[in-house]
């Protein structure tokens, strides 16, 4: 079965909902306080439920996406994260090298939302379609 | 007699990111410090030790003759 693309996934109200309560945890008006934030999007097969997980908070720089929760019978379809440092004070807005090189390594694709708008990396979809381990696809 | 070039030392450039990098990124524990010196200036790069973490690190072309920073960006 095929899993959701990056831009299906957009379309869904749940991850632009995860998107901005993550923004809006993230402090990013906050020059001391500001830090990432994000999470997982499951989707179980069964029913096409999406839904989100959310990660502990991470750094000013930082956010540790590496252990998704098992939730029984769905898959990890994407990761979701913030970049709260202003892209006005010379901070890149897009896709760390970092960012993409983990989307690949975890096998799903890695939505971000920063202060100039949502950007995708990694795949455009879950390694594998909607089969395999319950958290990221091996 | 030739005039000698001035290039600046590794250690002298790796200063000059690390004072920078620090005033934007506090912490620098979580990343892996590369140093090259290339046509350009030195390529300073800093990268996340952990590759399964997001985030990012700045990246910065310092000429060598003058110290100058001419390229810097701020990865998160």
């Amino acid at each position: 079965m095929q899993a959701p693309t990056a831009a299906d996934l957009l379309n869904q109200q749940v991850v632009q909902q995860a998107l901005e309560e993550a923004w809006h945890d993230s402090l990013p008006a906050d020059p001391l306080g500001r830090h990432e934030e994000g999470g997982w999007v499951y989707v179980e097969p069964a029913t096409a439920i999406v839904f989100v997980r959310r990660a502990p908070a991470g750094a000013q720089v930082a956010l540790d996406l590496s252990a998704p929760p098992v939730v029984p019978g769905a898959l990890v379809v994407a990761t979701f994260h913030t970049h709260p440092n202003p892209s006005t004070e010379g901070w890149e807005a897009g896709p760390s090298t970092t960012d993409t090189a983990s989307a690949w390594l975890f096998g799903v694709p890695c939505l971000i939302r920063a202060d100039n708008g949502v950007y995708t990396t990694g795949p455009v979809s879950r390694r594998g379609g909607l089969t395999g381990e319950q958290g990221y696809p091996s | 007699m030739g005039n000698t070039v001035f290039i600046l030392a590794g250690d002298q450039a790796l200063a000059i990111a690390q004072a920078d990098a620090t005033k934007a990124y506090h912490d620098l524990s979580p990343y892996r410090i590369q140093l090259v010196l290339e046509e350009d200036g030195w390529h300073v790069d800093y990268e996340l030790k952990d590759p399964r973490l997001k985030g990012g690190g700045p990246h910065y072309i310092i000429e060598a003759q003058t110290g100058a920073i001419t390229s810097k960006r701020y990865e998160q």
